[in-house]
């Protein structure tokens, strides 16, 4: 049977045999509904092309989350065996690790009150966002080389920050050298950025709790008011990936890989572009870890500046996780190199790779839901490891396009809409906020509602957006 | 000779028609221009490029990159070009328009669905932008 079908409730495949160049099947995490809409968009075409890939193992994956994407569909994990299963630029993609931090503020809303409205105009006047992108920090060549390499720690960043940020906020065989000058120029004054599209800053307050030991473990509790960041490599990254796309796609013929798609350009993991491309992408994923932690540095002066110092520093850092990065993990006793293209990585209790304080509750995960809309907090469960390579969603996922949502809302009713629902706005763009209306995506709560199904992950917490600061 | 957006979940997708080769990469031009400029404003500064690439389609990419890097790490908003010499794997073009604070727009040009060749008496294009 080469047709789609189901597996059980919550997982599809498209077996190895629909395509003659399919090496593994395809398998989709969903339910009906959202399966359809995956199926709809070209998304699983894409999966399909990811399962050709040299050195796939096991199967192309998609999260309930997925949708169109270039090369890799957005929402997709793939595994390579090592040493010479390939590595693509692609299944990381442009924005090298995109991802979500979340800091936790020692106070409730019922004690926030009144000031919230202060809080979120601070947290803009605070972060640049958007075209504002080059008023972020200035560093100097052996500052940038040193955030290349370490990641947060290079620019001051409190042990225990580290600690709760994933791989401690570093990827290890960064190397400045690989990053071409041009991506250097690009990323040079971006630090501390929050870039635009669906990059955010959310001020939330936690409405429902689900695990009450997880939730007190990562030091939740109801009513408690958080900020949600999400933001990634900025220009640096974006300018590594297209230059080792482009480096892959000239040396592809070289090795003998024929492809249905350019941009899934890929060399063995093995190759000098392999490896430099890797050296490269770590060094723009700490590049990205730095960001996450200079914007939360940001959003603690604004914390400080309306709430008072001691709000300051007793806001900490829950976790943060990376969305769009591959890494070397060790499956059945195996080193592959999982590369997750809008997927987080959801580690189970026991894990040595979750800080000692989470290590038996598992990896907190967070999925933000569209603007305006929940998102959600949860702990990684062992049907990550033995069916998606330790895997889980991302968010809510688009399902209507950036124009689709523009002919739908003026940017500007948006912006009133969400008012009226207590929600403060702030973003330089109302084009941007338009195509970011919630109805261009899916409901986060059914996307979550299936990884939890399917053993990926566990729900946690509900938080409820007070205030979005866009870029 | 036109340009226009289609339909695609999360990115931009450009499809380009046009008389002759170098008509192309002045289409994209103008569909770039689109995207990252906010108001008009006095063509005041200019930029000489030079991208190359091993194929018409790869070349399109080069064009295109370096309008995003110009944008991104300069503020360029481009509006014209006085020059345009399209050759065997090189573009040459001098470039005009203004430094301001172009729509932090597109992040990357992609290889995906990627196309350019002949069309009829003309040629047409298509490219994907990660915005």
């Amino acid at each position: 049977m080469s047709e789609p079908h189901a597996i059980d409730e919550t997982l599809w495949e498209v077996p190895a045999d629909a395509r003659p160049d399919m090496r593994v099947p395809a398998r989709v995490f969903a339910d009906a509904e959202l399966f359809e809409a995956i199926a709809r968009d070209g998304s699983l075409d894409q999966l399909q092309n990811v399962a050709t890939l040299p050195g796939i193992v096991g199967a192309a994956l998609a999260m309930p989350d997925a949708h169109q994407g270039y090369g890799f569909p957005v929402g997709g994990v793939a595994a390579m065996e090592l040493p010479d299963g390939v590595v693509s630029p692609g299944g990381v993609g442009y924005d090298i690790n995109c991802g979500v931090r979340l800091l936790a503020l020692p106070c409730s809303e019922a004690e926030l009150g009144g000031r919230r409205e202060s809080l979120v105009h601070e947290l803009s006047r605070a972060i640049p966002a958007g075209a504002g992108k080059r008023h972020g920090r200035a560093r100097r060549e052996h500052e940038l080389d040193a955030v290349l390499r370490e990641g947060p720690r290079a620019i001051g960043a409190s042990a225990d920050d580290v600690e709760r940020t994933e791989s401690g906020g570093c990827l290890p065989g960064a190397d400045p050298a690989a990053v071409s000058e041009r991506a250097r120029e690009r990323g040079a004054g971006q630090l501390g950025t929050m870039g635009s599209g669906n990059h955010f800053v959310e001020l939330q307050r936690l409405v429902r709790i689900f695990d009450e030991e997880t939730a007190e473990g990562y030091g939740l509790a109801h009513d408690q008011v958080t900020v949600l960041i999400h933001s990634g490599s900025r220009g640096l990254g974006h300018q590594v990936c297209s230059d080792y796309v482009q480096r892959m796609d000239a040396a592809m013929r070289r090795y003998g890989i024929e492809l249905p798609d350019r941009q899934l350009a890929c060399a063995p993991a093995s190759s000098p572009e392999g490896g430099a491309y890797l050296a490269a992408m770590a060094a723009a994923a700490n590049f990205a870890w730095a960001n996450r932690q200079a914007i939360a540095d940001e959003a603690r002066s604004a914390i400080a500046a309306v709430l008072g110092q001691a709000a300051a520093k007793g806001t900490r850092q829950v976790y943060d996780v990376a969305h769009n990065v591959a890494k070397v993990e060790r499956y059945d006793g195996r080193e592959l190199l999982v590369h997750r293209k809008g997927a987080t990585r959801a580690f189970p209790a026991g894990s040595d790779e979750i800080p000692a304080a989470y290590r038996k509750l598992g990896q907190p995960v967070f999925i933000p839901g569209s603007m305006g809309t929940s998102s959600f907090v949860l702990a990684g469960e062992p049907g990550s490891l033995e069916r998606s390579f330790g895997s889980t969603c991302h968010g809510a996922g688009r399902t209507l396009s950036r124009t689709g949502a523009r002919k739908q809302i003026h940017g500007a009713d948006l912006r009133r809409q969400l008012g009226a629902e207590g929600i403060v706005v702030r973003s330089p763009s109302n084009k941007g906020l338009a195509e970011e209306a919630p109805f261009a995506y899916k409901q986060v709560e059914r996307v979550v509602e299936v990884v939890e199904r399917a053993g990926l992950a566990r729900r946690v917490a509900q938080l409820v957006p007070l205030g979005v600061v866009k870029g | 000779m036109a340009y226009r957006w289609v339909e695609h979940t999360s990115e931009l997708e450009l499809e380009i028609e046009a008389a002759s080769e170098s008509a192309i990469f002045l289409e994209a031009l103008n569909a770039f221009a689109e995207l990252v400029a906010e108001e008009p404003s006095a063509d005041s500064e200019q930029r000489d490029v030079e991208v190359r690439g091993d194929d018409r389609e790869t070349l399109l990419v080069a064009w295109l990159d370096e309008l995003v890097f110009l944008a991104e790490s300069q503020g360029f908003v481009p509006e014209r070009t006085t020059e345009l010499e399209v050759g065997a794997g090189l573009v040459r073009a001098t470039l005009r328009g203004h430094v301001g604070e172009p729509r932090d727009f597109v992040k990357a040009v992609t290889l995906h669905r990627l196309l350019f060749a002949a069309n009829g008496d003309g040629w047409q294009a298509r490219v994907v932008l990660d915005v």
